[in-house]
């Protein structure tokens, strides 16, 4: 093969990976909106808290810290040497389940058959606000984030693919992040999880029922508040993993928030309802920007990363407004 | 097949006064109003164990909404609720399925995306034990379970005659058709009081008679007591032990199809005498 082909190749396996982490994000949208309606614009932040709050049990960090200091003129700033990894993560799930019963409690209950834009300040309200506990609880400097998942180049799909190029061109392989490797598997984890939990649990059905038909869901004995406890747990728990692999990647920064703007073309594409649409429409658009990037970037100045999916969404609205897999908008007359 | 089972068929059949003492739910000088809009005033009647109960009435009479107070989707301003020989409090209408109250909607309130079966075994979610995490936790007893509740679904679908659509998403299914997956996910909570509204509207002939000899059954072989709304006279009249009347959210008149039929202010209501 000649190394443009290969070089081609190295492009849209590396928009491949990227879009996963695109993916990751989009789920958390998608799960809220199909169980309860609201878009969710606190899910970027939901990734970042809980990565800061791993970071913290990890660390051994004590909480509130910075306050405690202020007011009691103390130095306290750890407790011990910290948490394993695995303690740290079950402790940051609960963190994230209580945060979700939080949610219902104090927010989303006294909305109830509010409008949906009403719903979506309110979310945006959150994100403001959790963005600010985040700070407060583990301090606003950026972390690493180090849970022993293997990054870095591969060595050896350099070497192999250095041999898939004829031996005179001086082709050195491709590059291919390991870190984003484990994220596609972990993405790929989390969707068959998620798939066969909605379609052979009791809890599963019923998440399905209240995402059809709220009336419905009622009579038959379901208890709105609970399934909306549930779904924004698993929320806060896809949000832990894509933290986690965010965080990974590029330190757990502040910025990390800002992936909800991303998510947001993702779901577009892909549609407001669909769980495959949310992992199709982060590959396209991860692929696409980058490919986008490789051909044409180079002819127009570059840095169309920036705006690609976006603009790409703006098509996507004006043709398919239900993006490629979400239902259908029938609105009678 | 003995004697008396024949006899309670054919009694329902041809209409005979059935005797039933017992009450199961009484709703006691109801009135509910939206705004200054009055769509029930002063209502009391009783359901009892083990009949027929139809609720009919010109349009806006306020049927649905009576029914939307039994199951707890309004709270009426005044009066009281009681179910099997309690007072009910201001329960959600949740907490009142999870009570054995279940019922079907008059514009079909099904869930579309997912298949007849899974419909049906949301249905049961109130007879299903283990709460809605132990089935994440505990496999093998919530394994179990399921089919327990699968068990008792199927015979449902025999019931209903609904093999073949076991798998279809409901979404796909005719008019009437859904009706009865309907009538199969309010059955399959195997509830005390079963609230039908409107289960024949829209139908035709030949699905009405379908319709009217599975309510007959239900109410035969499982001795659910049933309260529905139909507009069909035809209907009413034959299936049901006991009528209530409304009209401008008030009771007109109450018995049985015999004296409903020869009740004069019924008559005024449906011929439309002028009001003062």
């Amino acid at each position: 093969m000649s190394p443009a082909i290969l070089n081609t190749i190295e492009v849209i396996l590396n928009g491949l990976m990227a879009g996963v982490m695109y993916s990751l994000v989009a789920l958390g949208f998608v799960l809220i909106f199909k169980a309860s309606g609201i878009f969710n614009y606190a899910q970027g932040v939901f990734a970042l808290f809980a990565a800061l709050t791993l970071v913290g049990f990890q660390t051994g960090q004590i909480p509130f810290a910075h306050v405690i200091n202020v007011v009691l003129g103390t130095e306290y700033h750890h407790w011990g040497e910290g948490l394993n990894n695995f303690i740290a993560i079950v402790l940051t799930m609960l963190v994230m389940v209580g945060l979700a019963w939080l949610v219902e409690r104090l927010v989303l209950r006294h909305l109830v058959n509010q409008e949906q834009i009403i719903l979506f300040m309110a979310t945006i309200g959150l994100a403001f606000f959790m963005e600010g506990l985040g700070d407060l609880m583990w301090g606003a400097n950026i972390k690493v984030l180090d849970i022993g998942i293997p990054s870095g180049g591969s060595f050896w799909w350099e070497d192999v693919t250095k041999t898939w190029a004829p031996a005179e061109s001086d082709y050195y392989g491709m590059y291919i992040d390991v870190l984003d490797v484990w994220a596609a598997v972990v993405a790929i984890i989390l969707v068959i999880a998620l798939t066969l939990f909605s379609q052979f649990t009791k809890t599963g059905r019923a998440l399905r029922a209240v995402a059809d038909d709220h009336q419905a869901a009622l009579t038959v004995g379901i208890s709105l508040r609970t399934i909306w406890v549930i779904v924004w747990s698993i929320a806060g728990f896809v949000a832990l993993v894509a933290g986690i692999m965010w965080g990974a990647k590029s330190g757990v920064q502040f910025s990390l928030s800002l992936i909800a703007l991303k998510a947001l073309p993702v779901l577009i594409l892909g549609g407001f309802t669909s769980i495959p649409g949310a992992i199709i429409g982060g590959l396209i658009i991860g692929v696409g920007e980058k490919l986008f990037e490789y051909g044409i970037g180079p002819l127009i100045g570059g840095a169309t990363e920036n705006w690609f999916a976006y603009v790409l969404a703006l098509f996507f609205l004006m043709f398919r407004p239900q993006g490629l897999f979400g239902d259908k908008i029938i609105e009678r007359v | 097949m003995d004697v008396t089972a024949g006899e309670k068929v054919l009694n329902s059949a041809v209409n005979q006064s059935r005797q039933f003492d017992e009450e199961l739910l009484a709703v006691k000088n109801i009135s509910l109003s939206f705004g200054g809009v009055k769509a029930l005033t002063d209502i009391s009647f009783d359901i009892r164990k083990g009949e027929i109960r139809a609720i009919i009435g010109p349009n806006g009479a306020g049927k649905s909404s009576m029914l939307n107070v039994i199951n707890g989707f309004y709270h009426p301003q005044e009066g009281e609720v009681w179910f099997d020989g309690k007072k009910r409090g201001s329960l959600k209408p949740y907490e009142i399925a999870h009570q054995g109250i279940a019922r079907t909607f008059q514009n079909i309130a099904l869930f579309k995306g997912m298949s007849t079966l899974d419909n049906m075994m949301t249905g049961r979610i109130t007879k299903m034990k283990s709460g809605l995490l132990a089935h994440v936790l505990w496999k093998g007893k919530a394994e179990r379970e399921e089919i327990e509740h699968r068990e008792r679904v199927e015979e449902i679908i025999d019931f209903l005659e609904i093999q073949s659509i076991r798998k279809t998403p409901v979404g796909k299914l005719p008019y009437g058709l859904q009706k009865r997956v309907e009538l199969g996910r309010a059955l399959a909570a195997e509830s005390k009081l079963l609230l039908l509204d409107e289960p024949m509207a829209g139908m035709n002939l030949e699905e009405k008679e379908d319709m009217c000899r599975f309510i007959l059954d239900v109410n035969d072989q499982f001795g659910t007591t049933i309260a529905l709304i139909e507009h069909d006279m035809g209907v009413v009249m034959d299936i049901a032990d006991r009528v209530v009347v409304l009209d401008y959210g008030r009771n007109i008149g109450d018995g049985t199809p015999d004296e409903i039929r020869n009740n004069q202010r019924v008559i005024d209501a449906y011929l439309g005498v002028s009001h003062d």
